[in-house]
């Protein structure tokens, strides 16, 4: 239950520990809340002047700006201003015809290769644009069913070491029961910090040790209180 | 002033609307509904009620059937006192069907009409391209059924599914159609469970008794009790 006493702390409060170049891996079941996480650390760092590299690979970017409209989060003029640069992973297989943009780049989720060289592109011209900059990868669901986990993994790392050369700060969100555990496993490995999401609770687990957090969605995005 | 800027459409099953939000409506447009649970519980019938309720509101319907064919569902539905006569002729229902032609069965051609098999999913996708290209050219929005599911993965490579289901997503939203899926709990590995619910939208689950809204935009967890009743499921 939401305790009205308690201070509602904001995304930044949890993220204190997080350096750039680190890599955090949003973990939990399905329908918990960790794409609206994702839409709200992409959208705090937009309004505090860091842009974003954002993955969408298990919806269009037309869903995704649907998505945040309903927390009121607006993306259309950061995609205008080039602070957002979206690599779209699922559009194409609708069949329909898009066109690349200087910020909207269309691959697919069947090949990662070219997902690498997209992820190359707009890290290197975010850098260029600030110093600071933040990552989205969200999820590896769809990749799962697309390609052998194996190669999944190796994205993963990969899409790890980019962000961390140029000091970015990185997000991969996997949905936890849609990939044998050793992969899991290795996921875990090889992350600086874990956020597992369990409906109601929130963990977080990196080498400064573990807390937790109570959240509920609302119309505002996530909130987060009772930190521990 | 606060702009409302989630549009829900209605379900066409008494009390469901009610109960997630002021009776105005039930699935929020252009997302993508799991229903599911155990066999026999009524989720073909939940998916009749939510095509009729577009039907008789001039919106078209695209179905997918895998489980019966034109005839088959005619009655299933005229059971419940409706009849799609009117809709197949004025050509708002569109039916994908892809059992009668394992089944052997006669059927006649008709433009909104479009036979497919169940042993060729791929087919299956081209013939909904084929049939949203109609739908769009008259309609902006439209509502789309898949059931079910688990007749697709019984007859292929379960992961294949997920694939093809992630297609027809992708189709439905790209298009302004707003979908309900249907899935026979526990026919599927845990695996691919998991991301069936990780892919749609919204989930509802029911068991025989209780209808639970596990996942919906927008709104929160709600569990009521329901009847199969000779005017489709009621939401008490």
């Amino acid at each position: 239950m939401f305790m009205k006493d308690q201070e509602v702390k904001v995304l930044e409060d949890l993220l204190e520990d997080v350096a750039p170049g680190d890599l955090i891996l949003v973990h939990g079941p399905p329908k918990v809340g960790k794409s609206i996480f994702c839409y709200q650390f992409l959208y705090s760092g937009l309004e505090g002047g860091e842009p974003c590299l954002y993955i969408v690979a298990d919806y269009g970017s037309r869903q995704l700006e649907q998505r945040m409209m309903e927390f009121n989060w607006f993306l259309r003029p950061y995609i205008q201003s080039g602070d957002v640069y979206i690599i779209d992973l699922l559009t194409r297989l609708a069949g329909v015809k898009v066109e690349d943009s200087v910020t909207l780049r269309f691959s697919s989720v069947q090949n990662l290769t070219d997902l690498m060289v997209k992820v190359g592109v707009g890290t290197r011209s975010l850098f260029r644009k600030s110093s600071k900059f933040r990552s989205v990868l969200d999820s590896l669901t769809m990749m799962f069913a697309f390609n052998p986990p194996s190669l999944v993994l190796r994205l993963v790392k990969a899409y790890k070491t980019r962000i961390s050369e140029a000091r970015g700060i990185g997000v991969v969100v996997h949905t936890i029961g849609t990939v044998e555990p050793s992969i899991e496993t290795s996921l875990m490995d090889l992350a600086d910090l874990k956020l597992c999401f369990d409906g109601e609770k929130i963990q977080i687990e990196s080498s400064a040790g573990r807390r937790s957090a109570q959240y509920t969605i609302t119309d505002n995005g996530i909130e987060f209180w009772g930190i521990k | 002033m606060v702009i409302e800027l989630i549009v829900r459409i209605s379900s066409g099953i008494p009390g469901l609307d009610e109960l997630m939000g002021d009776g105005g409506g039930s699935f929020v447009d252009n997302t993508v509904t799991l229903i599911y649970g155990p066999p026999k519980v009524g989720k073909s019938i939940f998916s009749y009620q939510f095509a009729y309720e577009g039907l008789r509101n001039d919106e078209p319907c695209l179905y997918i059937s895998t489980d019966y064919g034109l005839k088959d569902m005619e009655r299933n539905i005229a059971n419940f006192g409706w009849n799609l006569d009117e809709y197949i002729d004025n050509e708002t229902f569109y039916l994908i069907d892809a059992i009668s032609t394992i089944a052997g069965v006669e059927v006649e051609s008709k433009p909104n009409y479009f036979l497919a098999s169940v042993h060729n999913p791929t087919d299956i996708m081209v013939k909904l391209g084929m049939a949203i290209r109609q739908i769009t050219s008259k309609a902006s929005r439209f509502r789309s059924v898949l059931d079910s599911l688990t007749t697709l993965m019984a007859f292929n490579d379960e992961v294949l599914i997920v694939r093809v289901f992630t297609v027809y997503i992708m189709r439905i939203k790209e298009s302004g159609g707003t979908a309900i899926v249907t899935y026979t709990e526990g026919s599927a590995s845990c695996k691919v469970e998991n991301m069936l619910k990780a892919i749609v939208d919204n989930i509802i689950h029911l068991d025989g008794e209780n209808l639970t809204i596990e996942a919906m935009i927008g709104g929160g967890k709600i569990k009521a009790h329901y009847d199969i009743t000779r005017e489709g499921i009621i939401v008490d």
